[in-house]
């Protein structure tokens, strides 16, 4: 998990000009890798190329601010890139870029080279320097270079050729990568992509190349997505594309998104900013897809004719909040469209036994489109025939190229690593797919599906509602936030979101957190109740509120202190803070989790976490 | 001759109580017209004037501020927040931005919408070095705000709110251009209790050093409940923002009929032969359902609107829901503000945030509802309930 950015291109001098790019290629790229930091950021560097100044690379462990991106005047291109650690160590020398021996060439590299061990024993007599399954890119680069790659094959005088080298090296390379090399005295910037994302961006006689577009979106909005085993070459004058050896066409798109939704302005923090986007974002999620007086959802998304009518399960692949997002919606699978719903950790998923792919429907839930982990789940349901469908927020992603239908949550960029505004928009598409699926069998009847739609409607409102009681989770977090152990109970549909409260928690505080089902508390948790240990409570609609606070006693009388999320309207005397939730039906859970993401962030805040780049952890999770 | 950027200074940490329930979740400059908030509109102006340095001014409720403008992007400047944690008045309000400020800077009010045109007179005489001014414009009401009294285009006092006859109607416009000797000058201010930034600038009056500016561009307050009806009006009248071509996201039946001078948000519903116009702004997420009349109103995003339901100069906040054949009666009413009778103003009702008005219930005479009050259905509601309140039928 990294992220890398490109940029060649002319350089307007003073003013801005139409269409020009402006600033130096190193803070171009420097200012890409603030961009993209949210992918990795135990360590960063940079390779510039100029016309007499040769190769310059830059590079040190810790985040992009603290890289000194060096003066070239003359930098005509370069690549950068941000780390998140898997094979080595975070230090000076296991961070990109990485060189040859002899310093002409320099890769940057995102996602794993399986092979790297056999092929660094093929390139016994090079140097390496670094820990990294990286590193036997530029040698091997290197070694075509020496062996002449593209100057005999073309029939061609000259040098050996850097495009035609990367090409011969990608076809040796196992796993799943995106690569940018640059090389000494020529002034373009080769990469190839198989399995990690790599978007290219068409400036004006200028192009960009980055993990995700958020890393340039400020230069250009004309963008190229590359597909699996595609290999391009830029240059000032253009990019050409090439698979499997030959020219091809990659479609222009344009990115209507606006880059300045991912900019944190006026907030000390994006998880604080994107919790209070959530009225926003939910309602993008909504536009034009709830029609309440016919009891039923446009998603625009379509299946074989009978395929629902038909369906045996419907099994969710996901992970981390994702997961929680899809355990919300199995009960609401099974609840409103009749059919069997399972969920599984992608990881974990296998087709198994006794079930018949064409009466599956598996679908894939991730923010990013691009979690490693789903997007094996995925393939291996395709694999085995069944029909695949993923929720995502990213358009263009690589499961939106895999799956056989997407429906988008619209939440916008997120970039605070805890998701926060994006699991509320998947719960609410995730219901919506539900309100469809139901109707199509014949599952759910209008004025049942209007009932649901209507929460939905309601969904911004009562969100709003509880982002201005701010003031009174700030106070609990304050009285409760020094707890040994937090732990989240609820039941129903209070279970993924206790599960989602202490995953919130744990991630940005440290503390140690733990969600229940709330009837397993007294089936063993309970022997770690103190009046050290908070319990917080989802106790609303759709959460069989009375049998939870049951629980919540048993934990009390040991002495914890009890914090609920209580239904309007309802009271339980014996709470110690009671926040109050809307009426909104099945989604009053998914509202009582906007109460638990600002307790978390505020305990976190208290005790002056780094709250949008938790320790070890990056945003999406492009490793298995 | 200077040629120092001017830095804009917004003033927006007010609360306006006067504009409650409005205001008891959102600040003042938050309140939306044309469907977007007062604020927005001035920083346009200000963006549109050639600023690209703006310093909001926040303290309540400022996540909503905060959360709309972001750094600026959207508007092409850079915004930049200062906190007034106590809202201690207008001149401690500029006071705060010291720390960022170091050259001319233009102050605006960011509850009055102005034109470009009085910024960037203000940022003229900036540059020609002439501070503080101070710009001027006539208005019908003098009384209601800061009368300025002048020698040529020397201000001699700026009297707030007079009592007695006045024999000018120009007054203050709450735009203003200062150097950064202003803040001393403020500091040096005795006032009891709140200190204006007028105070100040009456001391300063006293050895002739305020310039007056004219103004005579739009300029428009919200000061009560109706202004929120009458500049909603204004804007739409006079911008070419009303109803453009169904944009993605609108859910707008064939049979329902909708006026020239209505702005719809990009993601409302409309039920079938709903009927929306006069100077009708409708808020993203909003539903009107079949039958609804709207008229004259201003309609706050995630709000619903009843089958049936007849809603006439009112203002409908966030998430309130109107019931099935409720009635909003409209026209003219005399409503209560503090201790101040207002006689003959515009305002069929208000209905506060997250508020429910049952079906068949009626608001009339202006009335005013509070917000999360629970009004059951068929019960005729006038005059002022607070909120939290039930109101219950019999």
């Amino acid at each position: 998990m990294c992220g890398i950015i490109g940029f060649v291109g002319e350089l307007d001098s003073g003013g801005q000009t139409d269409g020009g790019t402006t600033g130096s290629v190193g803070a171009i790229i420097h200012e890409g890798l603030r961009n993209l930091e949210y992918r990795g950021y135990d360590s960063a560097g940079v390779a510039l190329v100029g016309a007499s100044s040769g190769l310059t690379v830059a590079k040190r462990s810790g985040e992009v601010d603290g890289l000194t991106v060096p003066d070239v005047p003359d930098a005509t291109h370069g690549v950068g890139h941000t780390r998140w650690s898997t094979h080595g160590p975070p230090t000076d020398a296991n961070a990109h870029p990485h060189t040859d021996c002899v310093g002409d060439v320099a890769v940057v590299h995102n996602g794993i080279v399986e092979n790297y061990e056999a092929l660094k024993k093929e390139l016994a007599d090079h140097e390496f320097t670094s820990d990294t399954d990286t590193e036997v890119i530029p040698h091997l680069i290197e070694e075509e270079l020496a062996a002449g790659a593209g100057g005999e094959e073309d029939g061609k005088e000259g040098d050996a050729d850097l495009l035609a080298a990367v090409r011969r090296v990608e076809d040796r390379l196992e796993g799943s990568y995106a690569i940018c090399a640059v090389r000494e005295g020529d002034d373009r910037i080769v990469v190839a992509r198989r399995g990690s994302p790599l978007v290219l961006g068409r400036g004006e006689n200028a192009a960009f190349v980055a993990s995700d577009v958020t890393a340039f979106l400020e230069h250009t909005r004309d963008v190229t997505y590359l597909e699996d085993g595609d290999v391009a070459a830029l240059s000032p004058d253009g990019v050409e594309v090439f698979a499997r050896g030959e020219p091809v066409e990659r479609e222009i798109e344009r990115v209507t998104w606006e880059a300045d939704a991912a900019e944190k302005g006026g907030y000390e923090h994006y998880m604080r900013k994107e919790i209070h986007e959530q009225p926003e974002s939910l309602r993008q999620t909504l536009a034009g897809r709830l029609d309440v007086s016919a009891g039923d959802v446009d998603l625009d998304v379509s299946f074989p004719p009978g395929f629902l009518a038909d369906l045996e399960e419907i099994r969710i692949v996901a992970c981390g909040t994702s997961y929680y997002a899809g355990r919300y919606a199995a009960q609401l699978f099974e609840e409103l469209a009749g059919v069997r719903a399972t969920v599984e950790i992608a990881s974990e998923y296998e087709f198994g036994a006794g079930r018949t792919p064409d009466r599956t429907l598996v679908v894939a839930v991730t923010q990013s489109g691009e979690t490693a982990d789903t997007l094996g789940a995925v393939r291996r349901a395709n694999a085995a025939g069944a029909r695949t469908f993923a929720v995502t927020n990213t358009l263009g992603s690589t499961v939106t190229r895999e799956v056989d239908g997407t429906a988008f949550i619209r939440a916008g960029p997120e970039i605070g690593v805890a998701a926060t505004k994006t699991f509320a928009s998947q719960v609410a598409t995730l219901a919506m797919l539900a309100v469809a699926v139901g109707r199509d069998r014949g599952a759910l009847a209008a004025a049942d599906a209007r009932s649901v739609l209507k929460d939905l409607q309601g969904l911004p409102g009562a969100v709003q509602q509880v982002l201005d009681e701010e003031e009174q989770v700030r106070e609990a977090a304050r009285e409760y936030g020094d707890g040994e152990a937090f732990f989240f109970v609820g039941r129903a549909l209070g279970v993924p979101v206790a599960l989602e409260g202490a995953l919130k928690l744990k991630e940005i505080s440290y503390d140690h957190a733990e969600g229940f089902a709330a009837g397993e508390l007294k089936h063993g948790p309970l022997a770690l109740v103190t009046p050290d240990t908070p319990v917080l409570a989802v106790l609303t609609d759709g959460a069989r509120a009375a049998e939870t606070m049951n629980n919540v006693t048993e934990a009390q009388t040991r002495g914890a202190p009890a914090l609920g999320c209580v239904s309007a309207g309802d009271t339980y005397d014996t709470l110690d803070v009671s926040f109050e939730v809307p009426n909104v039906g099945v989604v009053e859970p998914l509202v009582a989790n906007v109460y638990l993401q600002l307790f978390a962030y505020h305990v976190a805040n208290d005790k002056g976490r780094a709250i949008d780049k938790p320790r070890n952890l990056a945003k999406s999770v492009t490793v298995e | 001759m200077n040629d120092t950027p001017v830095t804009a200074v917004i003033l927006a940490a007010g609360e306006g109580r006067r504009l409650e329930p409005l205001t008891n979740r959102r600040p003042k400059p938050m309140v939306p017209v044309a469907n977007r908030p007062l604020l927005e509109h001035v920083v346009e102006a200000v963006a549109a004037a050639g600023i690209d340095r703006i310093v909001l001014v926040v303290g309540y409720r400022q996540e909503r501020i905060r959360n709309h403008f972001g750094d600026g992007d959207d508007w092409d400047v850079t915004i930049e927040y200062v906190e007034q944690s106590t809202q201690l008045g207008t001149g401690h309000a500029v006071l705060q931005t010291e720390p960022v400020v170091d050259g001319p800077f233009a102050v605006l009010n960011g509850d009055r919408i102005v034109d470009p045109e009085a910024v960037s007179a203000v940022c003229d005489r900036l540059h020609a070095g002439d501070t503080p001014l101070v710009t001027v414009t006539a208005v019908e009401s003098p009384r209601d705000y800061g009368v300025v009294h002048l020698d040529g285009d020397r201000v001699t006092e700026i009297d707030e709110k007079p009592e007695g006859p006045v024999d000018t109607n120009r007054i203050n416009a709450g735009v203003y251009g200062f150097a950064p000797a202003i803040f001393d000058a403020i500091r040096a201010t005795n006032t009891a209790g709140k200190l204006a930034i007028t105070a100040t600038l009456n001391d300063l009056a006293g050895s002739d050093e305020v310039t007056a500016l004219g103004y005579d561009g739009r300029w428009l307050d919200v000061s009560n409940l109706w202004d929120v009806l009458t500049v909603n009006a204004a804007l739409i009248h006079d911008s070419d923002h009303a109803r453009d071509a169904p944009a993605a996201g609108q859910r707008v039946g064939d049979t329902v009929t909708v006026a020239e001078d209505v702005v719809l948000a990009g993601n409302v519903r409309v039920g079938p032969n709903a009927t929306l116009s006069g100077a009708t702004a409708i808020g993203s997420n909003v539903t009107v359902a079949a039958n609804a009349v709207v008229e004259n109103t201003v309609v706050l995003p995630d709000a619903v609107i009843g089958p049936g339901a007849v809603v006439r100069d009112a203002v409908v906040a966030g998430n309130a829901r109107i019931g099935p054949n409720a009635t909003v009666v409209g026209g003219n009413a005399t409503v209560v503000v503090g201790d101040a009778v207002h006689r003959d103003v515009t305002l069929g009702g208000v209905v506060g945030d997250n508020t429910s008005i049952g079906g068949g219930a009626t608001l009339t005479d202006g009335a005013v509802v509070g917000d999360d009050v629970q009004a059951d259905a068929g019960v005729v509601i006038d005059g002022r309930v607070e909120s939290g309140a039930v109101v219950r039928r019999g």
